[in-house]
């Protein structure tokens, strides 16, 4: 074929038309034009009579197609046969754009349910709605709104629309055996699509949106999909393994607030569990999570006794490994522990356990954490609440561990929330920017109200001894009040101030959420995230800055109270040896006098 | 002989930060720009883009970002349905592949403006063109070059434009 890039009129294309004179000489009769066609462009000469037909017959030879599958585009224009290009109007230099039909006829538009749209696109605009509900309601800047790029291949509709349907283990085998199937579950973006569009996920986190922040950790999602991977493995362990029984629970499942836990019983449970999961392989919590993640992915309610509780979160380091624990982590076990949903709640934490299990150097702190009082409180009220479901496998027997767990919620009944809120904020002061992320998880509207005030008040009694130099109230006074002129005056700022806002312990303004995406796709509620948040964030100000205020105003009042009021419990405490006076106060203020909570809260932090 | 028919061909244009370029433009990269803009072609009834995805179809004003912040009248053309479509398909496996996409050189006004040019020979407004290089010449836009290339934008709501297999 004639290589046609001609770019001076000297150079004579073969082939071309009769009328291009015979003379190499420019001509002023010709023009060269130049001929787009999607992906590329050439410079053709033709003489300026060239009646479009016989152009055409020139591309249909370059282009080696038909002369009639050649569609000529001028300026929006279609050339037709009996014009000649000057006629209409093309000129030295003019493009024109050359499209070549196919010989079958144009695909139809999508819109009109061909195969791209499948089921699969229709629920992906439902639940695109549905996203974007579920991405708002929580309205918690710690989930970050990621709506990943649809990757729309064919393929992947398809195997997804196949992946809805089938249910059965052996396809389950099948489809996990098939690698181009691995690969979509490689793409992070894709399966977190996929979990979130199901009908039933959609339900699940429509009624709790905790659980769609877990979804949304894109590392928890990873670990649940390697667990997937090794889906055929777990299952086949799953099947050697004998059933779990329902063993009763000793009471009927609590709402979270009233089955909290008390700080003192963790240690004995912790005890109960050590023993437990020191003889559960690890597999077995993999497997025990696979089958979450199966029901998971297919969208059943994992109301079978296997998925629950087999894993008591192995026990070990925790409490040593508090300063540790990534907040990340706690979140999503706080998270957990917010949920009222018990079954959810089961599920959610098993996801976080599954995750923990997983068994990577990362993974330890999962477990850590996961350990954490903070967190354990989440956990622990699974406990109470479903305590018996663990898989009987191993020496231990279920009833032992269940008896123990009688006497234990027993215990833990008498005492009351605030306790727990105690120890969290005794963590909370430790680690800064867990405080923030709780704050965060405080802006929550499905936060109770009585949990938002228990917050603060023991907040209060905590702040009250730390904040003993009323120099530091008073700097963090005047720090509040900065932010509260420059929310009002300047809103647009607060995003810049984050990073102090952080190291506060305060709301982590919108912008918090800036470094967290996942920049590879775009978070097109952007613009949603700040505005919701900085008047929220104005009126924690305020709760936060009265509550500081009254704290300067009575701060040295306040704190002879305590100490008057508690000088029984103090004395008692030194005589059984605790002797940090401090410490001693700080337990009993958070335990509201209670020695023996305050006993074993201190015996915890001391590590004994 | 009859008049051609004509088809009207609109430019929608959407401002991705909704305001907020406005808005911060001028504390971050020292130049107001009015906007972050994503574009699309609406012909036939029907809204074209491109973005990570390919290229991409929907009824006007169907994805996700809602009603456009502007419409510009590209002119109107005489391409049918039936071409344009054909066109796109051969540009969708050519030029404008979804990992073609590049948020600054590549992008969906990229595509708006060929498109554009194909229907009506004339280009879309220059401050939409212009945007990425009014970005990357502030001190800000090439710093944060390395991270903006690696956006990938894809406004949800479309259907993938295809051609199916075996084409001559």
């Amino acid at each position: 074929m004639p290589h046609v890039t001609a770019r001076t009129p000297r150079m004579a294309q073969s082939g071309s038309p009769k009328n291009l004179p015979a003379d190499q000489d420019a001509s002023s009769t010709s023009t060269r034009v130049i001929v787009k066609t999607p992906g590329k462009e050439q410079d053709f000469i033709v003489a300026d009579d060239t009646s479009v037909r016989q152009f055409k017959e020139k591309l249909s030879a370059h282009f080696n197609c038909q002369t009639d599958q050649i569609v000529l585009v001028f300026m929006g224009r279609l050339l037709r046969d009996h014009d000649t290009l000057t006629q209409r109007g093309i000129l030295d230099g003019h493009t024109i754009y050359l499209v070549i039909k196919s010989k079958h006829g144009s695909p139809p538009l999508a819109h009109c349910s061909t195969d791209m749209s499948t089921s699969k696109a229709c629920s992906r605009d439902e639940s695109i709605d549905e996203n974007s509900s579920g991405v708002h309601q929580p309205g918690s800047v710690n989930e970050i709104p990621v709506d990943s790029p649809l990757l729309m291949k064919p393929e992947v509709s398809t195997e997804q629309n196949q992946n809805l349907e089938t249910g059965t283990s052996e396809h389950m085998a099948q489809m996990l055996n098939n690698s181009s199937f691995q690969q979509l579950m490689l793409n992070m973006n894709l399966m977190r699509q996929f979990i979130d569009e199901h009908a039933e996920m959609q339900q699940l986190v429509q009624q709790n949106p905790e659980v769609f922040q877990i979804l949304d950790n894109s590392e928890i999602l990873w670990q649940t999909l390697e667990l997937a991977r090794n889906l055929t493995i777990i299952q086949e362990i799953m099947q050697t393994q004998p059933s779990a029984q329902n063993l009763e629970p000793p009471q009927n499942p609590q709402p979270y607030l009233g089955g909290e836990t008390i700080p003192g019983g963790e240690d004995t449970l912790g005890q109960i569990y050590a023993d437990f999961s020191d003889q559960t392989p690890n597999h077995v919590h993999e497997s025990s999570g696979g089958n979450c993640v199966t029901n998971l992915l297919s969208g059943q309610v994992p109301e079978q006794v296997q998925c629950s509780r087999s894993v008591p979160p192995p026990a070990q380091e925790q409490r040593d490994q508090l300063p540790q624990l990534p907040t990340t982590r706690v979140i999503y076990t706080g998270s957990c522990g917010l949920s009222s949903a018990n079954a959810t709640l089961n599920r959610m934490s098993h996801t976080a356990r599954v995750s923990a299990s997983t068994g990577s150097a990362k993974d330890q702190s999962y477990k850590c954490a996961l350990q954490q009082p903070a967190g354990v409180p989440a956990l622990l009220s699974i406990q109470p609440t479903q305590p018996p479901q663990e898989e009987g496998k191993d020496d231990i027997s279920p009833r032992d561990f269940d008896q123990r767990l009688e006497d234990e919620w027993l215990l833990w009944d008498e005492q009351t929330s605030s306790q727990i809120t105690g120890t969290m904020m005794q963590l909370l002061m430790n680690n800064s920017s867990l405080a923030a992320q709780m704050m965060m998880l405080l802006s929550l509207p499905q936060l109770s109200e009585q949990w938002k005030q228990q917050m603060l008040q023991t907040q209060l009694s905590d702040l009250l001894v730390s904040l003993a130099n009323p120099k530091a109230s008073q700097a963090i006074l005047q720090i509040e009040q900065g932010l509260h002129l420059l929310a009002t005056e300047a809103p647009d700022l607060l995003p810049c101030v984050a990073p102090y806002l952080w190291g506060l312990g305060w709301f982590p303004a919108p912008s918090c959420s800036y470094p967290d995406i996942d920049m590879a796709s775009w978070s097109w509620d952007v613009h949603n995230v700040p505005e919701p948040k900085e008047p929220e964030s104005c009126h924690k100000s305020e709760a936060v800055t009265q509550n500081l205020k009254s704290l300067a105003k009575d701060n040295s009042h306040f704190l002879q109270a305590p100490e008057i009021r508690l000088s029984k419990q103090m004395k008692y405490l030194r005589a059984m040896g605790f002797g940090n006076h401090h410490a001693n106060l700080q337990a009993l203020i958070a335990t509201e006098g209670d020695t023996n909570a305050a006993i074993r809260k201190l015996k915890r932090s001391q590590g004994f | 002989m009859e008049p051609p028919h004509l088809y009207p061909v609109m430019l929608y244009v959407y401002d991705l930060s909704k305001g907020l370029a406005r808005r911060l433009s001028p504390i971050m990269l020292g130049k107001q720009l009015e906007g972050i803009w994503h574009t699309s072609i609406v012909v036939h009834r029907d809204e074209f883009f491109f973005g990570s995805g390919g290229i991409s179809s929907c009824p006007p004003g169907g994805t996700l970002l809602g009603p456009p912040d502007s419409v510009v009248d590209v002119g109107s053309t005489e391409v049918t349905e039936e071409i344009f479509l054909e066109y796109l398909s051969s540009l969708g496996e050519s030029l404008f592949r979804g990992e073609a996409y590049n948020l600054f050189e590549h992008n969906c006004n990229t595509f708006s403006n060929e498109v554009a040019q194909f229907l009506t020979g004339r280009k879309i407004p220059s401050y939409i063109t212009d945007l990425p290089s009014e970005v990357l010449s502030t001190p800000f836009g090439q710093a944060l070059r390395p991270l903006l290339d690696s956006i990938q934008i894809q406004p949800p709501g479309g259907n993938n434009v295809g051609r199916p297999t075996g084409q001559s």
